[in-house]
């Protein structure tokens, strides 16, 4: 029966989402307008660089294009998932608490959450993989759509994360793009990151594992298995915490 | 005895906003609740029904609930059959999992009552401050509760609609249920056995 709530669930988010339309838009702009900006952009230029997840010092060579290409599209699948992830558990919590008081279980509510979002990421990051091969042809397409499902999961978790603290929708917003902004759309850069400093401050953060698993599938067949464990480790850390949260703020009296 | 409220008392900071508050229902009665804006009306109702907790004091309930909270709560981008369809979901683990064709009937009796059935498809974003508060007030009788507990439930009604929801609560309230009403009305007085005005954190 909780199985059949959850399905209830799960379809009524879908259809609020997708009834605002500009989630969809969102969806289907962002990306395409990011990598026309880098296709636009940059040259073909070949640009060594170091694969940093890897033990011992493994150097790449691919166009400047093509590593832009890649970066920014861990990026745009790491700010919409967590946007999208804002919006779940931010947007009417107090239509959530309505149905929780009727009988609904704060659990069976969360997890239909963490199901469309899981599954919102996975479109969204094949749709962004796919739309890769307009511009290149990577070494493995599915695990780099992986790595790019990993950095949704890992920003969608984070977004979980923000929208369970922050009250507000601006301030929601402007944590999650200051952190996507930094991690996922500066230092996580493989250009930037062979000559940055201080570099176990970058490994720290949500995109690393992920974007070392798209980047190392994508212009290479060097080992991801421990890229994914971490990045599905740092999701779930965020998930754990976000979850408790969510469910204290759903039981508070 | 179906509610039974003993020495409620909350407070907000140092502001004490409830002070030792007392009453009970019984089967079949009908009590209202009047009192200034900011007397602790919708706090009182929010303990009673356990979507807040009190600094001291006890809430015995003996049977089903339904809460009509005084501000439309309800999910904008869902149709009024979605939200009925929603809350079914959530009222079913109460229920004890009463099937979908009973819930079909209360649905279909409630919007034929409150005369919205046309609204059946519309977003809740489309409808009028009446309908959406029409929407609110059914989503806590559909589970046929044994106690109501509404908070303002007809703010935006339009007469006819004020008439079938007195009708409705009259009835209600011969087939033995118990009724709690926050009201600004006090025209309705005569309708009430008992108005309780809280006064200074107490009911008097």
């Amino acid at each position: 029966m909780t199985v059949g709530r959850i399905g209830v669930s799960v379809s009524m988010m879908l259809r609020m989402m997708f009834r605002r339309r500009i989630i969809p838009i969102l969806l289907l702009v962002i990306p395409t307008v990011f990598l026309l900006a880098v296709y636009a952009t940059t040259s073909e230029r070949m640009m060594p660089f170091r694969l940093a997840s890897v033990d011992e010092a493994v150097f790449l060579e691919a166009s400047e294009r093509n590593i832009s290409l890649l970066f920014l599209a861990v990026a745009s699948v790491g700010f919409l998932s967590s946007f999208l992830a804002l919006n779940l558990i931010q947007r009417e919590s107090a239509v959530d608490r309505r149905l929780v008081l009727c009988g609904f279980h704060p659990v069976a509510l969360l997890l239909s959450k963490l199901a469309v979002l899981a599954g919102c990421t996975a479109l969204i990051a094949l749709y962004v993989g796919l739309s890769l091969l307009a511009f290149f042809t990577p070494e493995r397409l599915f695990l780099m759509i992986l790595g790019l499902f990993l950095a949704g999961l890992a920003y969608g978790s984070y977004g979980l994360l923000v929208g369970s603290l922050i009250r507000g929708e601006l301030e929601g917003v402007l944590l999650i793009v200051l952190l996507a902004n930094i991690d996922a759309g500066w230092l996580q850069n493989p250009l930037f990151y062979a000559e940055a400093e201080n570099q176990f401050i970058i490994r720290c953060l949500p995109a690393y594992f992920p974007s070392q698993a798209a980047i190392a599938a994508a212009f290479s067949d060097h080992p991801i298995g421990t890229s994914v464990l971490a990045s599905g480790l740092y999701a779930l850390a965020f998930l754990a915490i976000a979850g408790t949260l969510y469910f204290i703020k759903m039981r508070r009296k | 005895m179906m509610l039974r409220v003993e020495n409620i008392a909350k407070s907000f900071g140092r502001k004490a906003v409830l002070n030792g508050v007392s009453f009970h229902l019984a089967e079949g009665s009908m009590s209202g609740i009047v009192g200034e804006n900011g007397s602790g009306k919708s706090t009182l109702l929010k303990i009673v029904v356990g979507a807040m907790k009190a600094d001291s004091g006890r809430v015995a309930v003996a049977g089903c609930l339904g809460y009509c909270p005084q501000e439309a709560q309800l999910f904008s981008q869902l149709t009024v059959l979605e939200h009925f369809q929603y809350f079914a979901a959530a009222y079913s683990r109460l229920a004890g999992g009463k099937g979908n064709h009973k819930w079909e009937i209360t649905r279909n009796q409630l919007l034929e009552h409150f005369q919205f059935g046309q609204y059946g498809r519309h977003l809740v974003a489309h409808l009028s401050g009446g309908t959406r508060q029409k929407l609110n007030l059914c989503l806590a009788l559909f589970h046929r509760p044994q106690i109501l507990v509404l908070d303002e439930p007809y703010n935006g009604f339009d007469w006819e609609t004020y008439l079938r929801f007195w009708e409705y609560a009259r009835q209600f309230q011969a087939e033995g249920g118990a009724i709690l009403v926050v009201t600004h009305l006090i025209t309705d007085k005569h309708r009430f056995g008992h108005i309780y005005n809280l006064k200074n954190g107490m009911l008097q």
